[in-house]
């Protein structure tokens, strides 16, 4: 089916009528569209638009696999907020955002910097601090729970020798979300400093050698010219970083399985639960709303920082 | 001036005071210090898994094995079912990779060039499902696999059988396309000159060949990005192929690594083995083709 008219054997003009109209109609932005989006469009309806409204629907239901769901109100939203698993699974989510996101987003903005001039290793050195964000989390946490081993463990290794005894950190209440932190800004500083060195590229060099030329010293010239400057980019990686970590279930799974006493019980790990340990899919579709929203929420501020950006 | 300019943005080469170098000492020491915590776990991995097993629980740290040891590889590759995972991982990665350019590039096209109906309205219908990450919609997806009509022995309305659960195709269903590829195939394409698709236009193409025959060969850079990004996550899922996959036959590589580390507790020279094949060929391929991760990298924030 490819009657282009150049190869009609027809002259131009005096093809029968219905080969030019169904050349035309095949050659139309309205059918070669349609061809083109119907399967992606189709996909995406499936897997991303009803999704949002049938979990919605879920969430005021009552369902467990065998039986069709039944109407419960908004029962499930008040188990949620009163049920003292889940409160503390919100909770979790919201330390774990606390504790990593500003020391993460900080490391990153640091390296960017130092990486954004013309030094020698420059992009052997990018490559290196980007390695973590292309390993899967399976694996990074394979390597972490090695490392944090009680009795071989490198890191109690290095404590011994400042003289700190040996910590049982990952089923140590007071630990096990710390050593998660370690792990999350260990693998997210990467993706984090490259979004850096992108935004760092945006900023006049004039800006910072003027700076330079009035007498401010590099750290100065980085705390008060470089970071207002990147302020926008900076709450962009602080939103998106902190969605990254509500979605971070591999590392829990792996790691602490929401314990020890569900002190690493996050909110997405308590979807998990419900939904595929339990079978109480209303009561999962009720966090993955409250979750949504929140994501949601995050993301509009993003959106509006960047926009405010690009400036009027 | 001209001195002091090249002291401080510290081009190699040039002499200048011991004070002036400082800053760049300073900046070397830091970042050098970091990266080797950064590769230091994938080092110590390694060196892990090299090692017979009494220098792994010896007294001591030993850095270096005294030799290399390569039976832990071949009991982990025994242990795991190696070349299944593989074959499972690969067949999974290249249908979600092959289909993320394909549907990307056509949707971008679409959206960059055509005129159409109601395009306002789908391109921001979309938009808006880039900021839902899929953990969100884990139970609705789930259920779509699991209630799919006519698969695995579910009859029209998707009753009676388990449907996708436990096949590879629910593996990778929700992999066949990704909003992301949609929208960086469109910008790029919105940047590519108009004027060579009018030429061929006047000289008779039509649309699709249009398409076919001048956007795709000259898409090979925004291609690399997409296959990439796609390997990434489709090598590295997780999340998803538990949910969907209980069959050992069947499991992906970091499945399959998840339950070997369930198994075997404390054998960790098998399990640092194991982990060393599931990532390398990841690394492998990060190494070779980085320039189109970077490349993607201010929007690899919106993934998903």
């Amino acid at each position: 089916m490819n009657p282009a008219l150049s190869k009609s054997p027809y002259p131009r003009g005096e093809a029968p009528d219905w080969r030019a109209r169904l050349y035309r109609f095949y050659n139309s932005q309205a059918f070669v569209a349609f061809l083109f989006l119907l399967v992606p469009v189709l996909l995406l309806t499936a897997l991303k638009i009803w999704p949002v409204f049938y979990n919605l629907y879920l969430s005021f239901t009552r369902y467990e696999l065998f039986e069709p769901p039944r109407f419960v109100g908004l029962k499930n939203y008040t188990y949620v907020f009163n049920n003292s698993v889940t409160r503390q699974s919100i909770i979790n989510t919201l330390l774990f955002t606390i504790e990593a996101v500003p020391i993460g987003t900080a490391l990153a903005l640091t390296i960017a910097k130092l990486l954004d001039q013309s030094i020698r290793g420059r992009v052997f050195l990018r490559t290196l601090y980007y390695l973590p964000v292309v390993s899967s989390v399976v694996v990074s946490a394979m390597i972490w729970r090695w490392i944090y081993s009680p009795q071989h463990g490198l890191l109690n290794y290095f404590l011994g020798l400042v003289g700190i005894p040996p910590q049982n950190w990952l089923n140590d209440p007071n630990l096990a979300l710390i050593s998660l932190v370690i792990v999350t800004i260990w693998g997210s500083i990467g993706s984090n400093m490259v979004i850096f060195l992108a935004g760092l590229q945006d900023i006049p060099r004039d800006v910072i050698e003027a700076a330079r030329v009035d007498g401010a010293n590099p750290l100065q010239n980085f705390l008060f010219i470089t970071v207002p400057l990147m302020r926008p980019v900076i709450l962009f990686v602080v939103v998106t970083f902190t969605i990254s970590i509500f979605r971070n279930f591999g590392l829990i799974f792996m790691l602490t399985q929401g314990g020890p006493f569900n002190r690493t019980n996050t909110m997405v790990w308590e979807v998990y639960q419900n939904v595929f340990g339990y079978l109480r899919l209303g009561r999962g579709a009720a966090i993955s709303v409250v979750m949504l929203l929140i994501v949601l929420l995050l993301t509009l501020i993003s959106f509006r920082v960047l926009r405010e950006r690009q400036g009027p | 001036m001209a001195t002091n300019s090249a002291a401080r943005s510290g081009h190699p080469g040039s002499f200048r005071p011991w004070e002036a170098r400082l800053p760049l000492l300073l900046t070397y020491v830091f970042l050098v210090i970091g990266a080797v915590l950064m590769l230091m776990p994938f080092a110590w991995m390694v060196s892990t898994s090299v090692k017979p097993d009494h220098e792994i629980f010896g007294d001591s740290i030993r850095w270096l094995p005294s030799q290399l040891d390569l039976q832990n590889y071949s009991d982990a590759f025994k242990q795991t079912n190696m070349p299944r995972l593989y074959l499972n991982t690969t067949v999974v990665t290249a249908v979600s990779v092959a289909s993320q350019v394909l549907l990307g590039s056509m949707a971008g096209y679409a959206f960059a060039r055509l005129h159409f109906r109601g395009k306002t309205l789908i391109f921001f219908a979309l938009l808006t499902t880039m900021m839902v990450p899929f953990e969100v919609l884990i139970i609705p997806v789930f259920l779509l696999i699991k209630f799919f009509p006519l698969a695995g022995g579910n009859n029209l309305l998707g009753q009676g059988g388990t449907g996708l659960i436990n096949t590879l195709g629910g593996i990778m269903f929700p992999g066949f396309v990704s909003v992301f590829g949609v929208f960086l195939f469109r910008q790029f394409y919105l940047s590519f000159p108009k004027e060579i698709e009018e030429a061929a236009i006047v000289d008779g193409c039509s649309r699709i060949g249009v398409y076919w025959r001048i956007l795709i060969p000259n898409s090979k850079p925004v291609m690399g990005t997409m296959a990439l990004f796609a390997f990434l996550w489709s090598w590295n899922d997780f999340l998803w192929p538990l949910v969907v996959v209980k069959e050992d036959s069947l499991k992906t590589i970091q499945l399959g690594l998840s339950v070997f580390d369930q198994e075997q507790g404390t054998a960790w020279a098998e399990l640092m083995a194991a982990s060393v094949m599931a990532v390398l060929p990841v690394i492998i391929l990060y190494i070779f083709l980085q320039r189109f991760l970077v490349s993607g990298g201010l929007t690899s924030g919106l993934k998903g």
